[in-house]
């Protein structure tokens, strides 16, 4: 693990001293911030208000007045559906946080984006501690040891599929090991991420099952099993005239929106020999 | 400045693994809110992660409680790794951090199950018969401790003589479920999950393994006609809040005992 520079010496911790920062932050801005997706100004009476960023102008929102709502708010997308990323790129829209201070603000930002502002703050101190993809699996047991296997190539793949700002807004910060980086682009977003989360893990997971599967079962045209199982998939529901996803971290089925883009990296190649897929 | 962390297991699929967790820690807010500065969640699949939870608490003194009900692989090796822990009290940046036990070994456990027994008998009536409480686990054979929290309340319910039967069912572990539902010799079979949220298990398999339908089901059976009472989770249940920060407390006392004597 990168050692983090030695703690200011007063006893003020650090998410008092992010909450602080956050807000100056905000305060400084008379247009607002942007953090992830949410909106946040100052409302001219020592307060915030929180929207999403594509509702500015909107004049009609449900108002919240209690910190805690946010979570109601971050829990379910626009068509109802659980979301397990909080930055994923799909906060619903049609509300608004009115926060009377900095301690709400602080609240209702860690139920939208959980351990964001203390992440956001640690990295712009330059001391937020990143650890690797290495370091993080060789720390996993029961089901996710296996993802100690994983390949470089396999981990890589992972990232751009799981991690891009397509599927999640955060900056990727942590790399396969101390000598191989993400070779991506890794975000633009304000929120860092230092460490694979667990639905990084758990995506790696699945993918380290299909690497298993390319050496031992391929056929004779170099498909595997569960390309073949997601290719049939597409068909049938395309062909029906709709493609539904499945639930977002619900690796093992083939309509998976992270699982298919994996597939656009790894199987397109092996349809399409000629294009590779623009990353 | 005082803090209490609740961890749950949290999930990736659905919002009910959590929501218990999040009902608790705001009745704490709400009970014992002159306990504790902060009342913080954090989970083991979703956000704030238990790697991540402690740098968003302000305090200096932190309870850590999980919402687990049995000893095992989660309390003694996921949550203590995940939350860098080094054993009932660690001391880091410049928190001190306690670490309490899971729930459901802890003394006011059947309470819960009591309570939650209760509530599921207000309003309906019990036929004349013998009357069994089945506290039904989740169990593996892959771990001791996980049934023997089970056969823990169980005995301690048996001691206060309440039913005429008090029994254990598992759903992977013997005795399953089904067989004890079955040939528990009762007329009326009161069925409790001793599980910690609402999911998969509590809502589909088990209904659908015992042929239940719904909160009181009548049923053939080789030891004749039963009817069966179908409660919720018990770790769904509002006493579980207090049972937390009973858990804590203890967990205050039994690490100041340690500290002082260390």
């Amino acid at each position: 693990m990168s050692k983090a520079p030695a703690k200011p010496s007063t006893n003020q911790s650090v998410a008092t001293a992010s909450r602080e920062a956050f807000a100056a932050w905000i305060d400084e801005a008379p247009e607002g911030r942007v953090f992830g997706q949410v909106l946040i100004r100052r409302d001219g009476e020592g307060g915030y208000s929180l929207r999403h960023r594509d509702d500015a102008g909107v004049v009609e929102l449900d108002v919240h007045e209690e910190p805690r709502e946010a979570r109601e708010i971050s829990k379910l997308t626009e068509r109802g559906e659980y979301r397990p990323l909080k930055s994923s790129p799909n906060l619903r829209r049609g509300w608004e946080l009115r926060m009377k201070d900095a301690h709400g603000l602080a609240v209702a930002m860690n139920y939208l984006y959980p351990a964001a502002q203390v992440h956001w703050h640690l990295y712009r101190e330059g001391r937020l501690e990143v650890t690797s993809y290495r370091e993080n699996a060789a720390r996993q047991s029961g089901i996710y040891k296996r993802i100690q296997r994983l390949s470089d190539e396999g981990v890589q793949n992972a990232a751009r599929a799981c991690c891009k700002d397509a599927v999640c807004l955060k900056k990727t910060l942590w790399d396969v090991d101390e000598e191989t980086p993400l070779a991506m682009d890794r975000g633009d977003g304000e929120i860092p991420c230092p460490e694979p989360c667990s639905v990084f893990v758990s995506f790696a997971r699945r993918v380290r099952l299909f690497e298993r599967e390319d050496r031992r079962d391929l056929d004779e045209i170099g498909l595997s099993p569960s390309e073949k199982e997601d290719l049939a998939a597409l068909v049938e529901t395309a062909s029906a005239g709709k493609v539904e996803y499945a639930r977002e971290a619900e690796f093992e089925e083939p309509l998976n929106e992270r699982r298919l883009r994996y597939r656009r990296l790894t199987l397109l190649p092996k349809l399409r020999p000629a294009k590779s897929p623009k990353d | 400045m005082k803090a209490l962390v609740i961890v749950g297991h949290g999930s990736h699929l659905n919002e009910d693994s959590s929501l218990p967790v999040y009902e608790h820690a705001a009745r704490i807010r709400e009970c014992f809110g002159d306990e504790y500065d902060e009342v913080v969640e954090c989970f083991w699949k979703e956000e704030p992660s238990m790697r991540h939870v402690l740098d968003t608490v302000e305090s200096e003194e932190v309870c850590v409680v999980p919402a687990f009900i049995s000893e095992g692989y989660f309390t003694q090796q996921v949550i203590p790794r995940e939350l860098g822990l080094a054993g009932p009290v660690t001391h880091r940046g410049g928190k001190t951090i306690r670490y309490a036990g899971p729930l459901g070994t802890f003394e006011g456990m059947p309470e819960v199950i009591l309570e939650r027994v209760e509530d599921l008998l207000r309003g309906k009536e019990v036929p004349p018969g013998r009357t069994a409480l089945v506290l039904l686990g989740h169990g593996t054979d892959l771990n001791k401790s996980s049934g023997g929290v089970i056969y823990l309340n169980a005995g301690r319910i048996r001691e206060r003589g309440l039913y005429d039967v008090v029994a254990e069912g598992f759903l992977d572990q013997e005795p399953e479920i089904g067989e004890v539902v079955e040939n528990v010799e009762a007329e009326n079979v009161i069925l409790i999950p001793v599980f910690i949220a609402e999911g998969w298990h509590t809502r589909e398999t088990i209904p659908e393994d015992l042929g239940l339908t719904g909160e009181v089901t009548v049923k053939d059976t080789a030891t004749g006609e039963k009817t069966i009472f179908y409660g919720a989770p018990v770790g769904t249940h509002p006493s579980m809040a207090a049972l937390i920060a009973a858990r804590a407390r203890e967990t205050e006392r039994e690490t100041e005992v340690v500290q002082s004597a260390g």
